[in-house]
């Protein structure tokens, strides 16, 4: 899986970061996503977004900022990233649960960057050294899901082999996962021209298998994070005796990406069989699918030997993390976390990403703060309203910012479960919430 | 600063290896009491006694003299025992750095080399990182392919490196498949024989590789104190090739990069090898047959042959294997980096680690086949 930037895709133009030049950004990102090729409900959402944005952090920068706007068209999608230094910026904002009282003339403000987070396909922010701030914003391209395939009789006597795809073969094969029905299919699966995209890009790997010249199989790989993989599958059509299909998948999969940049590489897509081979057991998480309780269960094997860490934490986290570093024999020290209360900020800061199909939230923490299980609290109500009945929580153990959440993610109901070892900042806790009308 | 803007497109995408910790940091952090090493191939005897004897009586004012820039007396000596002119020997910094210096001297960004998927990373890592594409062929019954190899040649296909007996698998070409190998692959281009371990073969099918050089001049051997030598810290690799080859690699290789005492203590184990050699290659067949024998017994498979290690089948994934092994005092190396997933690698050694290692090994099994965890 190899990305790389083509200059024929993609634009970037430093600003004078003052209000004046807003119409400039937002014409440069709806001109250049019409270049591109988008169509303008797909553009649409850039520009709402970079108009939010800008006007926002613009009243708060500096006399003599700028900033960056970079426009990529990556195939399946546009990727806008916003780069400029900001000592203090305001992120209370992306709190998907802002109030705004129209009365307010601060909360008005503070609504800019909620509609822009609402606007895209997914919204990022990282802080890098010297005061800076990406703000990295991507709207998927619409495509149109799958046509129906046929799938291959179960009598087929030849070899299996293996098959490394072109896009089209990918497109091929995601609409054999969707017409087998296959469960834990992700969205870029669901929508075959995305997946055939997406491996054009190099933003996904994959690796299928065949037999008498009818595709039988796949596996495919994405980042997680950006030290950790996520691999999708093997999803096998028709029956795989003695898992050769899936041993060979795997195999060959885990020998591709062996020698990439990545620590480690996960699957949280249910039980597979005899994984013991290929994975380590991380635990299981509990959600529901409309009144079904159902439990996906999470696997991972590391990628480099290396692997070790101190995370600064209090209880209850300690225990648990002790327990599961114990058990998965990783070396780590976990040391008490000395926390004073009252020297947190007022105001605690959480990213979310939804995941409608799955009817699921993901909750990051972006900043610690007094007020974090009021903040955790509302978040479950808003997000409850709008039909949301998953809770995820990912904790890095390497940010004390992070770190901070254990007693209030306790407190409002929410239960760590597994741990994905160095798959952020450290390693990755996740936490579910399994009463959906729990002790809040 | 953009360092991002600076960094060519082929190193961006590539990471830094990161070795392992120092022994103490390891043993704290697996709270291990004992930590041995059975993760680089190393020899537990030392160097032969001549090499010990330099190392121990080294002169300390000797470190604030520059080192002979050439390795001169070193080569004098390897090429007497080749039978070969010192100036077709060209000595490095271990034998990674001729790696190195052999790549920058043939390759530009466009070119390949070709080698084994599932082999020493380093000719694969160093093509990339230097913007060349390393072309990988699968290896067949778990040694290297010829036929694959030849396959993937193309006008832009300078090297061709043959890792012979290949690390991980102990596999090895003789004599007649690397002159078959040779005769195909035509002279427009390097075939690399990497020989890290020949001096653990005892077998007179073993290609006579500095014998060959005369009817194929494109035909380079690297070899290494750092194995057989147990010279592994002071970092001691020659290559050899015909005068015109070694003179245009030469080029490429930085003059001053082995130190003095390597190269005093190079000189003295060559001339003291003989019951060194004999001592290890016992040793190694000893160890060997203990650790098949442990794993038959465990019904775990095994793969091995030449060299000084052996590959175990593990019957959990092989990180997890590691990190429990390590927990009890043994470091092995990890196939998954190799392209065997589910694999490990063991150093053979002396007897009572061999042993103990063995004893641990079926702890850790028996465990693991109590008590799988709940799918
Ligand atoms: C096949 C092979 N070649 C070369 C080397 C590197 O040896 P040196 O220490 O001489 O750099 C090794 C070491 O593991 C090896 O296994």
């Amino acid at each position: 899986m190899k990305q790389a930037k083509s200059r024929s895709h993609s634009l970037s133009s430093r600003l004078p970061f003052k209000g004046a030049f807003l119409p400039l950004a937002m014409s440069l990102v709806e001109k250049g996503a019409e270049g591109f090729g988008y169509g303008r409900r797909e553009a649409g959402g850039l520009v709402l977004a970079i108009e939010e944005l800008f006007s926002f952090y613009a009243r708060q920068a500096t006399a003599d900022s700028a900033i960056d706007v970079d426009l990529e068209d990556q195939g399946y999608r546009l990727a806008l990233t916003l780069t400029f230094r900001m000592a203090n910026p305001d992120l209370r904002a992306f709190n998907l649960t802002w109030n705004c009282s129209l009365d307010s003339e601060e909360s008005l403000e503070l609504l800019g960057p909620m509609l822009a987070a609402r606007s895209v396909s997914s919204l990022r922010l990282d802080f890098g050294t010297d005061d800076q701030v990406v703000l990295r914003l991507a709207r998927n391209r619409d495509y149109p899901p799958a046509a129906d395939v046929p799938l291959p009789p179960g009598d087929l006597k030849s070899p299996l082999r293996l098959l490394e795809p072109s896009a089209d073969d990918l497109r091929h094969f995601a609409a054999m996962a969707v017409a087998a029905g296959s469960p834990f299919l992700p969205g870029f699966l669901a929508r075959p021209g995305m997946a055939a995209d997406m491996l054009a890009a190099g933003h996904i790997g994959a690796l299928l298998i065949e037999q008498d010249s009818w595709i039988r199989g796949g596996v495919l790989w994405h980042p997680l994070t950006g030290s950790c993989l996520e691999l999708y599958g093997p999803y096998i059509f028709g029956p795989d005796a003695d898992a050769q299909g899936v041993t060979l998948l795997l195999d060959a999969a885990v020998a591709r990406i062996s020698r990439s940049p990545y620590r480690g590489l996960v699957r949280r897509q249910g039980v597979l069989a005899g994984f013991e081979r290929f994975f380590d057991f991380l635990g299981e998480l509990h959600l529901r699918r409309g009144d079904a309780a159902i439990r996906s269960t999470c696997y991972y094997r590391q990628l480099k030997e290396e692997s070790s860490g101190t995370v600064y934490c209090a209880e209850p986290l300690a225990s648990f993390l002790d327990k599961q570093y114990d058990r998965l024999c990783l070396p780590r020290q976990i040391r008490q976390a000395g926390s004073d209360p009252a020297r947190l900020r007022d105001g605690s800061v959480l990213a979310v990403e939804l995941e409608h199909e799955r009817s699921l939230a993901i909750l990051r923490p972006l900043c610690a703060g007094k007020d974090m299980a009021a903040n955790l609290t509302a978040h479950l109500d808003m997000l409850r309203g709008e039909g949301i009945g998953n809770f995820l929580v990912e904790l890095n153990t390497g940010r004390s910012e992070d770190t901070a959440f254990a007693a209030p993610l306790a407190e409002t109901g929410f239960v760590p479960r597994l741990v994905i070892p160095d798959a952020g900042q450290g390693d990755l806790v996740v936490y579910d919430h399994p009463e959906p009308e729990g002790r809040v | 600063m953009n360092l991002e803007a600076l960094i060519p497109e082929y190193v961006r995408g590539f990471q830094a290896y990161v070795p392992s910790k120092p022994d103490h940091l390891l043993m704290r952090e697996y709270g291990a009491s004992m930590l041995h090493r059975l993760n680089n191939n190393e020899n537990p005897l030392g160097p032969p006694p001549a090499a010990a004897r330099v190392i121990a009586a080294f002169p300390p004012e000797r470190a604030a003299i520059y080192p002979s820039g050439d390795s001169y007396d070193l080569r004098q000596s390897l090429g007497a025992r080749l039978g070969i002119a010192a100036d077709r020997v060209l000595v490095g910094n271990g034998s990674c750095e001729v790696i190195s210096s052999v790549i920058k001297a043939f390759c530009q960004p466009g070119d390949n080399i070709v080698t084994a998927d599932k082999t020493f990373a380093v000719y694969e890592w160093v093509a990339e990182f230097s913007g060349i594409e390393a072309r990988l062929t699968p290896l067949r019954d778990y040694a290297f392919d010829p036929q694959a190899m030849l396959d993937r040649i193309d006008r832009h296909t300078k090297i061709l490196f043959v890792c012979n007996p290949n690390n991980p698998t102990g596999t090895y070409w003789t004599q007649r498949m690397l002159v078959d190998f040779l005769e195909q692959a035509g002279e427009d281009r390097i075939v690399v024989v990497d020989e890290a371990y020949r001096e653990y073969i005892d077998d007179p099918e073993y290609p006579d590789t500095i014998g060959l050089m005369e009817r194929f001049p494109n035909l380079v051997v690297f070899r290494t104190f750092s194995k057989m030598y147990a010279l592994a810290g002071l970092r001691v690799g020659y290559l050899a090739g015909t005068e015109a080859v070694v003179e245009v690699v030469r080029r490429t290789s930085v003059a001053y990069s082995v130190n003095v005492q390597a190269q005093q203590a190079a000189l003295a184990a060559l001339e003291d090898d003989r019951e060194h050699i004999a001592a290890t290659r016992t040793l190694v067949r000893e160890g060997m047959r203990l650790v098949v024998d442990a794993c038959r017994d465990l019904e775990l498979e095994t793969v091995g042959g030449a060299g000084n290690y052996l590959m175990i089948r593990t019957p959990i994934n092989d990180m997890l294997m590691y990190r429990r092994l390590m927990k009890r005092g043994m470091m092995v190396r990890t196939m998954t980096g190799f392209r065997f997933p589910g694999w490990i690698r063991v150093t053979l050694r002396e007897i009572p680690v061999m042993a103990s290692f063995a004893a641990i090994l079926a702890e850790e099994v028996h465990a693991i086949r109590n008590q799988r965890v709940p799918a």
